[in-house]
């Protein structure tokens, strides 16, 4: 069963039914963590890089922002029973309009947000799509942790 | 290339625009009348008046009371956003389809010409702007284009993702030199079609800010602002990708820093489950 991550939002699973899918990233990321020993997967979609925009805003919704949305997903993945070590770790989305080199590269600073963060907490990333032009959408399947890339216009991708 | 009778053809296709509809457009364009005036219009629709009160009273708004009718619809939300309400009806039925040509499934481009229009009406109503039910509008219909052009689109696009990559060309240039015609030019016959004001059919045709667009217009930079920030957060976002230019220097005439764009994705992005509940209603 398809099972949809909407934008601030994420989803974790062990049930081998269930494929998490999120659509249309734009500039905002999307990250599917799977660990393939436990068969426990999640699916992340946030917006912006930094929840110190509005500290209220985080409080309400955290899966909004990289640096308060990146820990939910790991933890609640953890209390299924994953293991960092053991994750295989996808990143894509962070996509940029064309000429926004400076101001406002939302895309390009969600990406640096995650990789700060990663780097951080000693996170290998095993697979990334992330900036150009396009438009992303990824699935993961808890079965066997595959996960599919779907860019603009094309087929979904096995990746 | 393709005919551009044949685009003529596809858009008599779309039924016309509603009498009633005409008259709430007279209504909002005339700086004499009053909200009476636009509710004594409105309530002898039963349709439109059943569809506009379904709307007032979704989550979207919040309101602690429930709205029972026209007038008190228009005590509460003011006039704006009850013409804004009139022209979701508007659009809803064309914009609703899946557009399988710009790979969008049912209800996305929708979802996304519904958000831009209010995120256009809360910049224009922050920054005290006047016309705010021309830019809800504009904001609301500048791809209804899409819906006549997808069918092309999906044909030539092959010839499109290459020209944009061997040129370093937008998605829209890239439809104007494979298909002949780009979906912001179909838009405004579209609201030539429909009758509406000058303004209007101007930033439904400039609305990607192509060349030699007007810099002074700040209707056409709002429209264009709600645009950008829609599909940076991937709402409505289809084949075309973000594939278009980024003006800074739009933002900057409207006054808007980085703080104020993130807080208006931050905001919108908030609500989109109570913005899915009222897509439901119209």
């Amino acid at each position: 069963m398809n099972i949809i991550v909407g934008v601030s939002d994420m989803r974790v699973s062990n049930d081998p039914d269930s494929v998490l899918i999120t659509y249309s990233l734009g500039s905002c990321i999307g990250i599917s963590i799977y660990d393939p020993v436990v068969k426990v997967g999640g699916l992340l979609h946030f917006m912006l890089p930094d929840s110190r925009l509005d500290e209220g805003k985080a409080r309400k919704n955290p899966l909004m922002f990289a640096d308060t949305g990146v820990p939910a997903l790991f933890r609640s993945a953890y209390e299924l029973g994953a293991a960092k070590q053991r994750m295989r770790v996808i990143v894509v989305g962070g996509a940029q309009i064309l000429d926004q080199k400076g101001f406002f590269n939302i895309g390009k600073r969600n990406n640096m947000a995650v990789r700060k963060l990663f780097w951080k907490n000693k996170v290998m990333i095993d697979y990334e799509a992330v900036g150009g032009n396009v438009n992303r959408t990824i699935k993961l399947q808890i079965s066997n942790g595959e996960a599919w890339l779907k860019t603009s216009g094309q087929q979904f991708e096995k990746i | 290339m393709i005919d551009i009778a044949s685009i003529i053809k596809e858009i008599d296709k779309l039924k016309p625009i509603p009498q009633v509809t005409q008259k709430v457009m007279a209504v909002a364009n005339d700086a004499k009348s009053s909200a009476a005036d636009l509710a004594d219009i409105i309530q002898y629709d039963p349709a439109l008046t059943a569809n506009i009160l379904k709307v007032c009273n979704s989550a979207f708004f919040g309101l602690a009371q429930r709205i029972d009718s026209i007038h008190q619809a228009v005590a509460y939300l003011g006039m704006d956003q009850v013409v804004g309400m009139a022209m979701l009806n508007l659009g809803s039925e064309t914009l609703k389809q899946a557009q399988k040509g710009y790979d969008l499934r049912e209800g996305e481009l929708w979802k996304y010409s519904v958000l831009s229009a209010f995120m256009a009406r809360e910049i224009a109503s922050n920054k005290n702007q006047k016309d705010k039910h021309l830019i809800f509008t504009a904001a609301l219909l500048k791809d209804i284009g899409k819906a006549v052009l997808s069918e092309y689109v999906g044909n030539y696009f092959d010839d499109i993702e290459k020209a944009i990559a061997d040129r370093d060309i937008t998605f829209r240039d890239a439809e104007k030199l494979i298909i002949g015609i780009d979906h912001a030019a179909v838009g405004a016959m579209v609201a030539e079609k429909w009758n509406f004001s000058g303004r209007m059919v101007d930033i439904i045709r400039n609305h990607h800010l192509g060349a030699g667009w007007p810099e002074d217009d700040i209707e056409l930079a709002t429209v264009y602002v709600a645009d950008t920030l829609c599909m940076i957060m991937g709402i409505g976002v289809g084949s075309d990708g973000l594939a278009y230019r980024f003006h800074p220097r739009v933002v900057q005439k409207l006054h808007l820093n980085d703080t104020d764009l993130q807080m208006l994705m931050a905001s919108f992005g908030e609500k989109l489950h109570e913005l899915d509940d009222l897509l439901t209603r119209v």
